[in-house]
């Protein structure tokens, strides 16, 4: 039975590559928890960003009428990947966990499966 | 930036008004550690030990109304948990203690309740009222301390939310009077939860936070919902018979033109 502070260290110490977690309110852009991130990687500044990217493809999706739901979203960038789970539990509407991935040591499949764990440790 | 899991340091600067009489108080109450409630007309802050713990608005959905709004908690279960847990500052820990909920879902409902009541505590939806100025020593909320939040951070979150209805939609008056879908432009919008919801509830009687009551969730993401669907002309309030009128954001809140805002603008005044 995890909180956030215990879920978000597990994800920062079981990912490979982890460099920053975040679980963020989508409807407010508010970061609930972080860790990790550094002086020059604002996990706060991402969380506000990232929810303009979560809102903006749940728009897209109404637009276009797909009856569906987002389970991840991936960005890859040269050095790093860019990982946003949607929770989906019953507490969890209007939440994601936003991770960041130094692309030379993550293996992202893994990455994805782990986040999917931390996120029915989290149980909401 | 937070290194052991906890809220986040946010955004840095965000200073509130200068000489804000409410915060310049909860900036002495947090040096003092003190323990007690600030009341105000919109509702208060509890604190222990000079951090915040709990936060109520009578105008906006408590954790009791988010749970079992939305039928995540069935009524009773909630008012048992009031009924006993609450003579020991307990309500919350006895959600969690009886197995009705996790505690990363106790943690982040009321998280998430604390932060939206206490943005409307702090930033009254009436600007003629003051905010919260009376100090009550050591009141304790029957709801029980969960994740305590410090006093800069909450006052940077609220500050941070200010800015951003500013920027979704610089026009207040929607916040506070009824509002209704414009016909013809909002039927697209379906979706069952989120805006769709939103403009579901949107029947010309209710105001946003009525609307949020209604729906059991966060008043202020309801709040910046309705004024994003203003700025897209796709509700209005009732008694103007057209969207909110833009107007440029108040004097000294922008350093620079925003160009989206201008489109918008532009996009409402070919709306009327």
């Amino acid at each position: 039975m995890a909180n956030t502070e215990a879920a978000l260290k597990d994800a920062m110490s079981s990912i490979d590559g982890a460099l920053g977690v975040a679980l963020v309110d989508y409807g407010s852009g508010m970061a609930l928890g972080t860790l990790g991130g550094s002086p020059s990687f604002d996990l706060t500044v991402a969380a506000a960003g990232n929810t303009d990217v979560v809102r903006a493809k749940l728009r897209t999706m109404e637009m276009l009428g797909i009856q569906d739901s987002i389970e991840d979203i991936l960005i890859t960038l040269g050095s790093q990947y860019h990982l946003i789970r949607l929770l989906t539990g019953r507490g969890g509407n209007g939440l994601f966990l936003y991770l960041a991935l130094d692309a030379q040591r993550a293996n992202l499949a893994m990455a994805r499966h782990q986040l999917k764990r931390i996120e029915k440790e989290l149980e909401v | 930036m937070s290194a052991d899991g906890g809220i986040p340091a946010a955004l840095p600067a965000a200073a509130a008004p200068p000489g804000d009489p409410a915060l310049d108080t909860l900036d002495r109450l947090a040096a003092e550690r003190a323990t007690g409630a600030l009341h105000g007309r919109g509702g208060a802050l509890y604190l222990a030990d000079g951090v915040v713990v709990h936060a109520e608005s009578h105008a906006v959905p408590d954790v009791g109304c988010r749970l079992t709004v939305g039928g995540r908690l069935p009524a009773e279960c909630w008012e048992e948990a009031v009924a006993r847990g609450g003579p020991g500052h307990g309500a919350g820990r006895f959600l969690v203690e009886h197995g009705r909920l996790t505690a990363g879902e106790l943690e982040l409902c009321h998280l998430s309740a604390l932060f939206d009541a206490a943005y409307f505590v702090l930033c009254p939806l009436d600007r003629t009222q003051r905010g919260p100025q009376r100090f009550l020593r050591e009141a304790r909320h029957w709801f029980g301390p969960v994740r305590p939040v410090p006093v800069p951070l909450l006052r940077r979150e609220t500050a941070r939310r200010a800015r951003l209805l500013e920027r979704a939609w610089p026009r207040p008056e929607v916040d506070t009077s009824p509002v209704v879908p414009v016909a013809g432009r909002a039927a697209r919008e379906t979706a069952a939860r989120g805006r769709g919801a939103v403009l579901a509830a949107a029947d010309g009687q209710r105001t946003p936070l009525q609307i949020a009551c209604t729906l059991g969730r966060s008043a202020f993401t309801t709040l910046l919902d309705v004024r994003r669907l203003a700025a897209a002309g796709l509700v209005r309030t009732p008694e103007r018979g057209a969207p909110a009128a833009p107007a440029p954001p108040r004097p000294g809140t922008a350093a620079a033109p925003d160009i989206t805002l201008l489109y918008r603008i532009r996009d409402a005044l070919e709306a009327l």
